[in-house]
């Protein structure tokens, strides 16, 4: 750095001179020994408010993508920047934390994510959905029922459902405010006349409470029915883009469907989990080399994406979903006991 | 447990971080210095200061030391540490024109007053590789100069200023709010104000800046400006004093700023060019005159051109968004991927083109397109 000691006779640009060794002090204050300078869960308590104030508003308008002032990170943007920020405005020294990726625990963005809270924050972590009283996941819900207690974030790479069909915000924002999904309508016609199917994969388009169209994250399909009329808070939250919403409890939850083409969850028709045996769970495949069929050879198996869940369904192949619960039968997803029931009336 | 294909923890990403600073001690006997990557790198450190929004050489060089020379990563850095300190006071707006330039050139005219200014500049340098830099002892060319002491120069008018007081310049909109908005501290909606736009494109990416600008000059837009003039330059930074209310000056800080005039007339009746601005922390005139040509598209309000649409321009141009966004797709994708391999073999049932039905209608012409994949998280 220049230093420059400026005197009072040679102040070219009119200000009061100051001495620099007043500045020095200044800046060796801000010193800090790593994160034992930074405030209780990184950001700042005003940061923390601000982003609570949006949350609130984000439950009061369900649905509704709510600005708030994304603050830079200690990690890349795209990588959960949004939903740790809202995980650390919510988070005290007293709770429980799960952070999981793509259904695991042990990926290292979890690990990552993870660790950020467990040095800025005090807390304690568990990879036990029923133990977690805030959980944050990348892209999927998890298998065992959440309860009213437990709140849920959702990482969201991009907020608007619409962006599909428009990349223009300003576009979408008056779309959203007329309640005007007529562009998103005709895509799925399209869909339907092209492929004779709605090819959407995740991110499926979900109307909530019957007044916002929202973008429910990649989850899967097969996640997009626990949304609906769940107990628990779930808060989707965009570091990148600067948004966040929400889904309260109990809140109507639909994905957008033609009456002669229903929405459909993934199938795994026939599959287990190779481990656990599961067939009530997301699956995702794996390809492996196989042994003794030549180079190059390879086979396909199923294993539950929810690694957690598929760890107690090992040691306890019978165990329900909602077992933690004092009730059964709990609606949650495909393969519960009510879905079925529930996929009729759609 | 189970198939994760990355199952680590934080062991693993401790060993990936040791790697990574292994990679700075590789074949380097000697440490870089931040005070030598600040002096003899101080392109690069500037880069990071600009994107980063913090004004802060010594810092910017620890970044960029941390960063291996990652500009963006360094930029990174500096705004997540910017964004844990408090805001405690605001400066007072500087006029541009008290720059104490070390490098003022003006394409337009061939005299101004204060004159040209070429100052320490590589543009008129051939292009060779200097094999004596290899073994670096460098002396400093200058020293043998004979320079007299002329005392503090004038301030320098605007080549702006003279065109706007014979009426052929428009004026910029008065600001339709008393405080220009901290995008930092509250996110961008669209419209944005012009406070916003120049925020947001003083922390653009250098290469970004430029891409886009000249997209506007190589013909996807209307702007082609004159520069009025590029200066280099250091300008106070003062803060009210707490106590007396005076106007102290507590540091300078080092900029590059960009004017430009467009001959694209404003209003029917009273043809006035448009203008361009643009202000960059430290030496960066590529961005800065990048910015000015954006800064001018963006106010032509059209969305006919890239350059033109300030949606489009804000949304790509931070570097800290699009390198977080493109180097996510790293990131395991399994269960996304599940749920569109889901879609097309649905899709390739339905349409007969599966394994198990393929053998069946072998006649069956294909079909002449295949399915954009449905999904972009």
């Amino acid at each position: 750095m220049t230093e420059r000691t400026t005197t009072a006779e040679e102040s070219p640009d009119g200000g009061t001179p100051v001495a620099t060794d007043s500045v020095d002090a200044a800046l060796e204050s801000l010193d800090d020994d790593g994160l034992a300078g930074y405030n209780y869960a990184y950001l700042d308590e005003h940061t923390k408010r601000e982003i609570r104030r949006s949350m609130l508003k984000a439950v009061a308008i369900p649905g509704h993508q709510v600005p708030y002032a994304s603050r830079p990170m200690p990690l890349a943007r795209g990588w959960g920047t949004g939903g740790i920020q809202a995980s650390l405005s919510l988070l005290g020294p007293e709770e429980t934390f799960k952070v999981i990726d793509q259904g695991a625990d042990e990926s290292v963005n979890a690990a990552n994510i993870r660790r950020l809270a467990e040095n800025t924050a005090d807390v304690t972590t568990t990879v036990d959905t029923t133990e977690a009283d805030l959980i944050q996941s990348r892209h999927r819900i998890p298998e065992e029922v959440l309860t009213d207690d437990q709140r849920l974030v959702l990482q969201v790479p991009i907020t608007d459902a619409l962006r599909n069909v428009d990349p223009s915000d300003t576009a979408n924002r008056r779309r959203h405010a007329h309640r005007n999904y007529g562009k998103m309508w005709v895509h799925l016609y399209e869909n339907v006349v092209e492929y004779g199917e709605i090819q959407i994969a995740s991110r499926y388009p979900t109307m909530v409470a019957g007044r916002y169209l929202m973008d429910p994250s990649p989850i899967p399909r097969w996640d997009v029915p626990k949304l609906d009329d769940a107990d628990h808070l779930t808060v989707l939250a965009a570091g990148r883009e600067a948004r966040l919403y929400a889904v309260p409890p109990h809140t109507e939850v639909e994905p957008l469907a033609f009456e002669d083409r229903a929405f459909t969850v993934e199938r795994f028709p026939e599959q287990a989990c190779h481990a656990c045996g599961s067939t009530d769970t997301y699956l995702v495949e794996i390809s492996e080399n196989a042994t003794g069929d030549g180079e190059g050879a390879f086979e396909t198996r199923y294993a539950c994406n929810d690694s957690s869940f598929c760890e107690k369904r090992r040691e306890n192949p019978d165990l329900p979903k909602d077992h933690h619960l004092d009730r059964e039968g709990v609606d949650w997803g495909p393969a519960t006991p009510d879905s079925a029931e529930r996929g009729d009336r759609r | 447990m189970g198939y994760v294909a990355v199952t680590a923890g934080e062991e693993l990403i401790e060993r990936a971080e040791e790697l990574f600073e292994k990679q700075r001690v590789d074949g380097n006997d000697e440490a870089i210095d931040v005070e030598q990557l600040d002096g003899q790198l101080g392109r690069l450190t500037a880069q990071a200061m600009g994107e980063g929004g913090l004004y802060a050489p010594q810092l910017a060089a620890l970044a960029v030391k941390q960063a291996q020379g990652d500009t963006v990563e360094a930029a990174f850095l500096l705004r997540a540490y910017r964004s844990t300190l408090e805001r405690f006071d605001e400066t007072v707006t500087v006029d541009p024109g008290e720059i104490i330039a070390s490098r003022r050139v003006s394409p337009a005219f061939k005299d101004v007053p204060g004159g040209q200014i070429l100052g320490a500049t590589k543009d008129y340098t051939q292009r060779l590789l200097d094999f004596d830099l290899i073994d670096g002892a460098s002396e400093d060319p200058t020293e043998a100069w004979d320079v007299t002491e002329e005392g503090d120069p004038d301030r320098l008018r605007n080549v702006t200023e003279l065109l706007r007081t014979e009426g052929l310049l428009s004026d910029p909109d008065e600001p339709d709010v008393d405080e220009p908005t901290d995008t930092t501290r509250e996110s961008v909606t669209h419209p944005a104000g012009r406070d916003e736009v120049l925020q947001e494109l003083a922390r653009g990416e250098t290469g970004a800046v430029t891409a886009l600008g000249y997209s506007a000059l190589r013909g996807y837009g209307q702007v082609h400006p004159t520069l009025a003039e590029v200066r280099v330059g250091d300008l106070p930074v003062r803060i009210e004093h707490p106590y007396t209310g005076d106007e102290v000056t507590v540091t300078h800080t080092n900029v590059t700023e960009s004017e430009a005039v467009v001959p694209v007339y404003e209003k029917r009746e009273d043809p006035q060019f448009a203008f361009g601005y643009g202000l960059t922390f430290g030496r960066n005139e590529r961005k800065a005159i990048g910015m000015t040509v954006l800064d001018a598209s963006i106010q032509l309000d059209s969305e006919s051109d890239p350059a033109e649409n300030a949606e489009f321009v804000l949304d790509t141009i931070d570097g800290m968004d699009s390198f977080g966004f493109i180097e996510h797709l790293k990131l395991p994708h399994y269960v996304t991927f599940q749920s569109i391999l889901d879609r097309i073999r649905s899709i390739r049932d339905r349409e007969g083109l599966s394994e198990d039905a393929r053998a069946e209608s072998d006649e069956r012409a294909p079909r002449p397109t295949v399915t954009e994949a449905g999904d972009d998280d």
